[in-house]
């Protein structure tokens, strides 16, 4: 009989310190985390939002999505040169799940990750590495690239052979995600000009929440905290009431009430620079106030790496997303968490 | 006791109607005498002792080995594979590794793939022709290694010089000879566009005992 009060691990690793601190580690863990999907704000005794906030929300840099990209285009010299070399650029493919297909990113610092199945990697013919999540048999394994290396200069013979590779023996094709570049769009002429692209802005939707219980941050559990706001992202009431069977989840203790909240957020494919100004912006707005914000980032489900290059997977969810709640008196407390197929956030 | 006749002369009434004459007693006594000493058996009992010196008495025999002839076999006799070894017959000289050399052997092979499957025509069925592949002879066919759980050796291409059981040796076009490991491989194999993939870890035998062996049909195979 399986025993279901067992389920696959999730690791949390809590933080709490000050921004005032000179080794406070929130800007190199924004940095580490590349492939960023949501953002959510949660700000209560708030009914609107401040400008100067709502102007940051609508600022955050664009993207475009390349339909159905041939891979070895990536390794386009011209590409590589104007746009991969001088870094900052993020790359990753859409609508493709990390456990069923292949997936391709592309981090600033020019690595390209394709984490392939076991018959694409066979017929590639790349050294790569088997992942570290197999299960007994090897099913999944991944090719590490770096780009800006000597022997991947374009005419080496490791390029022509991944590039041989793309071409002929295993034709990767998938929609991908690419960030604006600080060069403007030129640089990025090379893959846009062959398919067909759009670019999006990131999706911002507010919503003010009324009657809201909230607990008292600095006493209660990060567990627990997590917990309920989740049920407040998600929108399920925390009442408890007797006639409804949906949920149990409470409010912790202590708790407070407020009549209005304020949760903002924020999808599409978000860059580290945005959600660093993000903070900045939060900080003032917070000594202002008087108050207290929780700023939650989630990274994509299905990309094939997580913070700062670690393989991710997808075992029952692919969450891995950190959490900031900050006080006015520049104090943090910050939860970084992963699932099953993860390692641990640094 | 009266002495009983032993001879008598003859009446003369049956002198005359025998013809004969009477001779006198002395003479017919020793004629008598003569003609029984020579009608009569003589028992030489005196020569006894000389039977048994003389004689040899065979107490017990063995006989001779036969010297048994080795049966000639027939056909010419192999060398050893120590000796094979030693005189390198399979060894090919770095002279001799050019790929232009071989192209002319590749042709030959394509013939004999054409003959052996009676013409290739684009109406043959893929199965007839991949049966017929399976049993054919493949030195000098051009392989292409399509996938293998080594990445290294995939797209590797060349003439098939010399099939072991465990290995293929092939000569690349950029004249190296390359050796590759049968197992967990997938080549591919060419003729006139059919193109035939073989599973290398079901194909590892000796080609002579290979054209006698009968292969299963599976679904699909992971390496």
């Amino acid at each position: 009989m399986q025993d279901l009060s067992r389920c696959p691990r999730n690791l949390l690793v809590c933080e709490r310190s000050s921004f005032q601190n000179q080794k406070n580690r929130v800007s190199a863990q924004v940095e580490q985390m590349h492939f960023n999907y949501k953002v959510s704000l949660l700000l209560p005794d708030c009914s609107s939002a401040p400008s100067h906030l709502d102007k940051v929300l609508k600022s955050f840099s664009s993207f475009y999505l390349i339909k159905k990209l041939p891979i070895y285009k990536l390794l386009n010299e011209d590409f590589l040169r104007s746009a991969v070399y001088n870094g900052s650029v993020y790359g990753l493919s859409y609508q493709t799940h990390i456990d069923e297909d292949n997936c391709i990113s592309l981090m600033p610092n020019g690595i390209l990750t394709l984490s392939l199945d076991k018959d694409s990697f066979e017929l590639l013919g790349f050294e790569g590495k088997p992942s570290k999540f197999n299960h007994r048999r090897r099913s999944r394994f991944v090719v590490t690239v770096n780009l800006t290396d000597s022997c991947m200069a374009p005419g080496e013979r490791r390029y022509l052979r991944l590039l041989e590779g793309l071409k002929s023996r295993l034709p990767l094709q998938t929609d991908f995600l690419l960030s604006h570049h600080p060069g403007g769009g030129a640089s990025l002429d090379p893959l846009l000009s062959c398919c067909d692209w759009s670019e999006h802005q990131p999706e911002v939707s507010v919503r003010s929440l009324t009657n809201l219980s909230f607990p008292v941050p600095e006493s209660c559990d990060p567990h627990s905290f997590l917990q309920w706001l989740g049920a407040v992202e998600a929108g399920i009431s925390c009442e408890n009431s007797s006639n409804s069977f949906l949920s149990t989840l409470i409010c912790p203790e202590p708790k407070t009430q407020t009549d209005c909240a304020l949760s903002a957020c924020v999808s599409g494919m978000l860059l580290p620079q945005d959600i660093q100004r993000l903070i900045g912006q939060l900080r003032c707005h917070l000594e202002q106030v008087r108050s207290w914000a929780v700023l939650t980032v989630h990274g994509f489900a299905d990309s094939p790496m997580s913070w700062g290059g670690r393989e991710h997977g997808f075992l029952r969810g692919g969450e891995n997303f950190y959490s900031l709640l900050m006080s006015h008196d520049h104090t943090y407390q910050l939860h970084l968490a992963v699932g099953a197929h993860d390692a641990c956030p640094p | 006791m009266e002495e009983k006749l032993v001879q008598a002369p003859i009446p003369r009434g049956l002198q005359k109607v025998l013809g004969v004459e009477p001779q006198r007693s002395s003479r017919a006594a020793a004629f008598t005498e003569a003609f029984l000493a020579s009608s009569l058996q003589q028992p030489d009992n005196q020569d006894l002792k000389n039977l048994l010196t003389h004689k040899a008495v065979i107490l017990g025999y063995t006989r001779p080995k036969k010297q048994r002839t080795k049966r000639s076999s027939k056909k010419a006799k192999g060398l050893t594979a120590q000796q094979k070894k030693a005189l390198k017959v399979f060894q090919i000289r770095p002279e001799h590794q050019r790929y232009q050399l071989f192209l002319p052997l590749h042709d030959l092979w394509r013939q004999y793939v054409r003959d052996l499957c009676g013409g290739l025509r684009p109406s043959c069925s893929p199965q007839f022709v991949q049966q017929k592949l399976l049993k054919a002879d493949l030195h000098g066919a051009i392989i292409t290694v399509v996938r293998s759980k080594c990445p290294s050796y995939v797209g590797l291409s060349g003439i098939l010089l010399q099939e072991f059981k465990h290995v293929f040796k092939i000569i690349t076009a950029e004249d190296r000879l390359k050796v590759i490991p049968k197992r967990n491989s997938v080549f591919s194999v060419e003729i006139d566009g059919f193109v035939s993939h073989i599973f290398g870890s079901r194909f590892e035998q000796r080609a002579s005992e290979r054209s006698a062996k009968k292969f299963k049909v599976h679904g699909s195979i992971d390496l």
